[in-house]
């Protein structure tokens, strides 16, 4: 398995700044975390990471059955399609959106500008993504789209797929965008890096469904700046790979920018599933909110890190965190860690975490109705994770959650 | 003829917690028959209540209890509703979260399907909801929100009776169907439990009031003290009750 940066063969390019990245990246790249690492002391990533994941994904020909999931949807969007890690490059693009293959982006572009903007040495992840840098998307969304954007993922071979996309937001501009991770069960990485833009008022709102294969590793790191009145508010449901991160930190850059993060997790097996987010608070009147919900059954584990950072000047900050677990099982387990740190004066900050059963009364009642025990169970837990989607505001988008 | 018996309990002794509750009781429910439990706070008649619907926490431990000719304690909490036990609580829940129609649906169809039944389509299941909630002066408002959430005391047990005329039971317990109703809903209860009556649903029905039992006129009124039944006799029973409270009744009875 691939451990140290000597494992990593940088490819050659013609396109200086692509190069100059994956070098960046190779040297930041110390090793692979162990649970000595503070940052993955709960996720056990070398038990799960095999040789097989760290193959390039042999080149992908079924293009078109991944575009056949737009067919699926009952509503317009724009699509774009990753099959086996490789971006789909026929799309077709109107209203107010700049997309390029992020390796064409990078040869004449300020793209570059817009890449690893953080310390990838403490995101070993990431660091690998930019040293196997290749596949990825630019977008630029220069005026409000009528319609959600669509990212759909899908993996049917096993090896790494290796994305960095780069989305920028510009000034005032609101947009929506919808991740969807499927997969075979096949030993496959999933390392995908999001780095994001929020210009001044702007408003992104990004989903994710991710229900990768239940022998695959899902490691994502998401990155957003976010500028004065900007907003970037995100919802997830994971509930597929046998490990998976989602990884969201936020640089509240400037005055009254905001950050809402809505996740849900639903696992059984020996699933594990790592909610890691890192919300600095930069200026005064920012604001952020984190709820996460996680249900658990048989063996599977739960992890949450969630850090808040309130920097000196940064008064009348809010910062709220929530984690809340059910475990149906005994072998059921969860690890939270909730860090606070605040240098500022007169700011409100709070965290909190809960863990139990399904209330044995609720599911009394149901079954006092008739309902069996494990539609009883069904409904509670669906009633428990429903409250993580119910502010979602385009009822299509809400309806894939709600039907994930 | 004689009815059939629906309900045989036998000498029952019974734990709420790790604590004796209930203690040799004897009560027989046939068909079509209405009793009434009267009895002073803590005697143990939600013990019953629970016992019989399976409530964990709530273990019988000598005695038999039969119902529609099975041994009750040998069905599950579901079997039991399935087979026509409905309680309708003392202390209804609230459940965020989960529709009260789509809930209703399953209870409904977990029924049909329990009797070999097909499962009913919601427009069908929409008008039979609908009806009944009309009957019982509940809003469409009320059927949209979860299973009684911010619901007042009076308005969770219309809605606990609307479950019940939708479900259609053979035996319904009715713990303080009455406690927290105003006059009005008092009436509009009560008409909901008459219109049950068809001469073969029978009913326990446990109250610490004469109202409810005027608007019903139970066949059958026991005093329930000390863990089991210390006297039973008709509708007059609860008039006495009313005048002259249990003294008399739990004499000795409470140790
Ligand atoms: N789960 C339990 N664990 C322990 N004790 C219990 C439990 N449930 C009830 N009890 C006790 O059993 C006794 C009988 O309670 P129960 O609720 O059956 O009385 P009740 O006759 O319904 O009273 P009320 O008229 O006030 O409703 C009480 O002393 C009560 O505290
Ligand atoms: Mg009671």
């Amino acid at each position: 398995m691939l451990k140290l940066p000597n494992d990593i063969i940088v490819k050659e390019t013609d396109i200086p700044s692509l190069g100059a990245l994956r070098q960046k990246g190779k040297a930041a790249f110390l090793s692979l975390p162990s649970l000595k690492d503070e940052a993955f002391k709960y996720t056990p990533v070398q038990n799960v990471l095999t040789d097989e994941m760290f193959q390039p994904s042999s080149c992908c020909n079924h293009f078109k059955e991944c575009a056949c999931e737009k067919n699926k949807l009952d509503f317009e969007a724009h699509c774009f399609f990753f099959c086996d890690g490789t971006l789909h490059e026929h799309f077709h693009l109107t209203e107010g959106m700049e997309a390029l293959p992020l390796s064409e982006a990078l040869k004449n572009h300020e793209a570059a500008g817009h890449i690893n903007k953080f310390d990838a040495t403490k995101h070993p992840f990431a660091a690998l993504n930019l040293a196997c840098l290749e596949q990825g998307l630019f977008l630029r969304i220069e005026k409000t789209p009528s319609k959600p954007i669509m990212f759909f993922y899908q993996a049917k071979q096993q090896g790494l797929k290796n994305i960095y996309n780069v989305i920028l937001l510009e000034k005032g501009v609101s947009a929506e965008i919808v991740e969807i991770f499927e997969g075979q069960n096949e030993a496959y990485f999933t390392n995908v890096v999001n780095e994001i833009f929020v210009a001044k008022d702007a408003s992104l709102k990004h989903y994710k469904l991710q229900n990768e294969g239940l022998s695959a590793a899902h490691i994502a790191f998401n990155r957003a700046e976010v500028k004065s009145n900007g907003c970037y508010e995100s919802y997830v449901f994971q509930k597929g790979g046998k490990l998976s991160r989602h990884e969201l930190e936020i640089c509240l850059l400037q005055e009254s920018a905001s950050a809402f993060l809505n996740a849900a997790y639903k696992i059984k097996g020996d699933t594990l599933v790592d909610t890691t987010t890192n919300i600095a608070h930069l200026k005064p009147f920012t604001t952020s909110e984190q709820t996460i919900k996680g249900v658990i059954d048989e063996n599977a584990r739960g992890v949450f890190q969630g850090k808040i950072c309130v920097a000196k000047n940064a008064v009348h900050t809010k910062g709220y965190q929530l984690h809340k677990a059910l475990l149906l099982s005994d072998g059921a387990s969860v690890d939270v860690k909730p860090e606070l740190e605040i240098f500022a004066d007169d700011v409100k900050c709070s965290h909190g975490a809960t863990c139990g059963d399904l209330s044995k009364d609720e599911l009394f009642y149901l079954r006092s109705r008739g309902i069996c025990e494990n539609k009883a169970r069904e409904m509670l837990t669906n009633a428990f994770l429903k409250t993580v989607f119910e502010d979602i505001s385009n009822p299509n988008i809400k309806n894939l959650f709600e039907n994930f | 003829m004689t009815n059939k018996t629906i309900l045989d309990i036998k000498n029952l002794y019974a734990n709420a917690g790790d604590k004796e509750i209930i203690k040799g009781l004897n009560l027989t429910i046939n068909e079509g028959e209405v009793h009434a439990i009267m009895g002073p706070n803590g005697g143990g008649k939600s013990t019953l209540a629970n016992v019989l619907s399976g409530k964990p926490g709530y273990t019988p431990t000598s005695g038999s209890v039969t119902f529609k000719g099975k041994d009750l304690f040998s069905l599950d909490v579901e079997e039991r509703a399935n087979e026509g036990l409905f309680l309708l609580m003392q202390y209804p829940i609230e459940i965020e979260g989960v529709a009260f129609i789509t809930f209703l649906k399953h209870a409904l169809n977990a029924k049909r399907t329990y009797e070999g039944q097909k499962e009913i389509d919601m427009p069908s299941f929409m008008r039979l909801v609908r009806d009944e909630a009309n009957r019982l002066f509940i809003n469409s408002d009320m059927l949209k929100r979860a299973i009684n959430a911010g619901f007042s005391g009076g308005e969770k047990k219309k809605m606990e009776t609307l479950q019940m005329a939708i479900l259609q039971p053979t035996l319904a317990i009715l713990d303080e169907a009455d406690s927290g109703l105003d006059i009005d809903a008092l009436k509009i209860v009560s008409g909901g439990i008459n219109n049950l009556r068809d001469g073969k649903r029978a009913f326990l029905i446990i109250t610490h009031h004469q109202d409810l039992l005027e608007q019903i006129e139970p066949d059958f009124v026991h005093v329930f003290a000390g863990g089991r039944i210390v006297k039973s006799g008709d509708k007059n029973l609860a008039l006495q009750l009313e005048a002259e409270g249990y003294a008399d009744f739990i004499k000795g009875e409470k140790c």
